[in-house]
């Protein structure tokens, strides 16, 4: 019986010129969404490769000089790029996937995290992201709207509800016909979208990226499903199905604009995030000053010169078995590490806090629960992001580290001249990135797995109970 | 068999069904008769659960239909005054459709397309879409969709509404059928040509209230009109 629900209900809607147009539409914006998130991914993809590889040979080719001005000269550490980034941009827009490593300086992040894009904006994007998280649910809201009220109104619903058959069911029914309606257009474009992306991409990221691509598509549908139930249900006990349409819009706004804004407003404000200016010089501060605002860079300069000249027993910087120079930048190296790792460990904080408001604010609203899902799964939400920016530094660290120990060892103190060559730098191994395996990645990801999961379910249930008080 | 005991409904404080109690057999023909907003489709409605009663039971076969509204409707036919079907379906389609979630048995096309035929839909239109019917031929559907039920009690509200005479004759030999089978048949019917000709029993009803009841082998036609208009006068 349900089987037939489900035939009929399909059959009515592949001959209603409004499904056809409307799902021509929105196929041609997930499609074009794809296509342009494809280009974009080859493309960055592309450059990343070549300037990986011409980062490494810069820095072996960078000729004869003194490590420290090749500490200065620097490298270029890219975020690997997964395939599924081309469905959702997440916050790579906002944080960037390239970083420049140099002495002295922690590579420096634009403080605007992707939250901030408003809703209305992220519209403008149009990424696949923004088409799956906004404009099927409000196809679905439009092909489901009148799904009981108009069969109200033109009488058919007396015909049918005079025959015994059981409201929940004939919901049921409804439901899984407008799913497989929307599958005909969502089916396609999945499997047009992993052709392209399994002919252009890396076979071992394309091996990664299924289980991803499975639990991004599973979530994804498990948000329509939401939406396709709350719709029947509200068409259920609308009074009209003007009232219904209205009233589901309001969902729509509520869940889609009103609430991503208005969270990320309560985050910032909860937990505020320095200005960018503010935070450089909060930083520059602390290394002059000394993270205990009473130890500057000369006091420790000369407190590092007495320890020395204690330690090798000598009365002059001349006379140490090494280079002064090279243990005062590396001394130097290591505080600006602490003044570092104090003020990023509470930034990462903050936007941890800020996050975690996201994340529990999918209570209000499910759309939040599957953008973090998404963005996880394509590699571009900000636990992934941190988790690279961590790992640039940590390079970064060993560089500087074997730059300065290079001089301590071994410039004499009179050796203005000292240099160092292709070898040397060739021992300093290429910045190799491992990205988080998926546990990791899931276990971040439980709370939106849950309230998605509360969602659906508690949906569906609104939809049978619905449809059982359903009156002709 | 369908029953009513001491059926009533009142809308807001105004009485559109006063406490009827009515017992109609296997096999019998029992028509309604009475004005506009006399009462007919809310006995009708009160039968099918769609309103709630505001006193008494409904029984179809025995069973109370509030306590068991589903059950009670697989064991009921029903055609409305005016039979409303899926437009971008076909006349089979939506017969194929009502019939397969109303109906235990499954039929094959051929003999959903005799129970159209039955009911005088023109040979050629069951494949078109309802949406080129006109209101008698959706009226055939309607008659299809309650024949191939083939349910016991049948709840029928001016089912004849919009057919031309030939349509209305055939129906009324179909009735016959359906009550020679054993079926107890409820109609609501401004015809009082044919509820004389098909009927077992008239009601008439006035302002919610049954006014008179008459067995029709007791009457002639004149009888009947006279009976009617007497009580209509007020
Ligand atoms: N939903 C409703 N709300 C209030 N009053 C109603 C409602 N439905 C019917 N009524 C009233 O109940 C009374 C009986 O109406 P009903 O539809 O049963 O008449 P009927 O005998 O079927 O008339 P007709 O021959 O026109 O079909 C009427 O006075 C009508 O106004
Ligand atoms: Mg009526």
């Amino acid at each position: 019986m349900l089987a037939t629900i489900v035939r009929k209900e399909f059959t009515e809607m592949m001959r209603d010129g409004r499904f056809r147009s409307s799902a021509a539409i929105t196929m041609a914006l997930l499609l074009g969404a794809f296509a342009l998130g494809w280009q974009h991914y080859s493309e960055v993809n592309a450059q990343h490769e070549a300037a990986r590889k011409s980062t490494r040979q810069d820095w072996l080719h960078q000729g004869d000089k003194n490590p420290h001005s090749a500490a200065h000269y620097g490298v270029y550490a890219f975020k690997p790029k997964m395939p599924l980034s081309l469905v959702d941009h997440g916050v790579d827009p906002y944080v960037g996937v390239a970083s420049w490593l140099e002495a002295h300086k922690q590579n420096e992040f634009r403080f605007k995290p992707a939250q901030d894009a408003t809703a209305i904006q992220r519209l403008g994007e149009m990424t696949g992201a923004t088409v799956l998280q906004l404009l099927i649910p409000m196809l679905i809201v439009l092909l489901t709207f009148p799904a009981f009220s108009s069969e109200r109104e033109q009488g058919t619903l007396r015909q049918l509800l005079s025959l015994g058959v059981r409201p929940a069911q004939l919901a049921w029914g409804k439901a899984l016909g407008i799913a497989l309606a929307l599958s005909v257009l969502l089916v396609p474009a999945t499997l047009l979208g992993s052709a392209a992306l399994a002919l252009s991409a890396d076979q071992g990221a394309m091996a990664a990226s299924w289980p991803r691509a499975a639990i991004m598509a599973l979530g994804y549908l498990a948000y329509f499903a939401f939406f396709v139930a709350i719709s029947l249900a509200v068409s259920a006990v609308a009074p009209s199905s003007r009232f219904a349409l209205v009233a589901l819009l309001g969902v729509w706004i509520f869940n889609g604009l009103v609430v991503p804004k208005a969270v990320s407003d309560i985050a910032r404000l909860l937990h505020p995030t320095p200005s960018a200016m503010e935070f450089a010089r909060q930083i520059e501060h602390d290394i002059e000053n000394g993270i205990n605002g009473h130890d500057t860079t000369d006091q420790r300069a000369e407190e590092l010169k007495q320890r020395l000249l204690k330690q090798y027993n000598v009365d002059s910087v001349e006379k140490l078995p090494v280079n002064f120079n090279g243990i005062r930048m590396q001394e130097g190296e290591e505080h600006g590490n602490d003044v570092f790792d104090k003020h990023y460990t509470a930034l990462w904080q903050t936007f941890e806090r800020q996050r975690q408001v996201h994340e529990l604010a999918a209570l209000a609203a499910p759309v939040l629960a599957v953008r973090s899902l998404s963005m996880s799964m394509a590699g571009t939400d900000f636990a992934q992001h941190a988790h690279f920016a961590k790992a640039a530094e940590e390079y970064r660290r060993v560089l500087n580290r074997k730059m300065n120990l290079e001089i301590a060892h071994h410039q004499k103190p009179d050796d203005s001249g000292f240099t160092r060559g292709e070898d040397f730098w060739a021992t300093m191994p290429d910045f190799q990135y491992t990205a988080p395996d998926l546990a990791w990645i899931l276990s971040r990801q439980r709370l939106s797995l849950a309230l998605l999961a509360g969602w659906m379910v508690a949906s569906l249930v609104a939809m049978a109970a619905a449809a059982g008080k359903m009156r002709v | 068999m369908l029953e009513a005991q001491n059926l009533s409904k009142t809308y807001s404080g105004t009485p559109a069904l006063h406490p009827l109690s009515l017992k109609i057999e296997p096999g019998e023909v029992y028509c309604l008769l009475g004005a506009n907003g006399a009462g007919k489709t809310t006995t009708i409605n009160l039968f099918l659960n769609f309103i709630e009663p505001t006193s008494g039971t409904a029984l179809v076969n025995g069973l109370d239909v509030v306590q068991q509204p589903l059950e009670s409707k697989r064991r009921l036919a029903y055609i409305p005054e005016q039979v409303m079907l899926y437009r971008n379906l076909t006349g089979l389609e939506n017969l194929e459709y009502f019939t397969a979630l109303g109906s235990t048995e499954t039929f094959s096309k051929g003999q959903l397309l005799a129970f159209l035929d039955e009911a005088g839909l023109p040979a050629g239109a069951a494949e078109k879409r309802v949406s080129t019917y006109s209101k008698g031929m959706r009226q055939k559907v309607g008659i299809a969709i309650a024949s191939a039920k083939g349910a016991k009690a049948l709840l029928l509200d001016e089912p004849t509404s919009g057919l031309d005479p030939k349509a209305s004759n055939e129906f009324s030999a179909l009735l016959k059928r359906l009550s020679d089978g054993g079926a107890a048949i409820l109609m609501a019917t401004h015809d009082l040509f044919r509820a004389k000709e098909t009927g077992t029993r008239v009601g008439i009803m006035k302002h919610g209230r049954m006014m008179a009841e008459l067995r029709t082998e007791e009457f002639g036609h004149a009888d009947l009109e006279r009976v009617y208009l007497e009580h209509m006068h007020d």
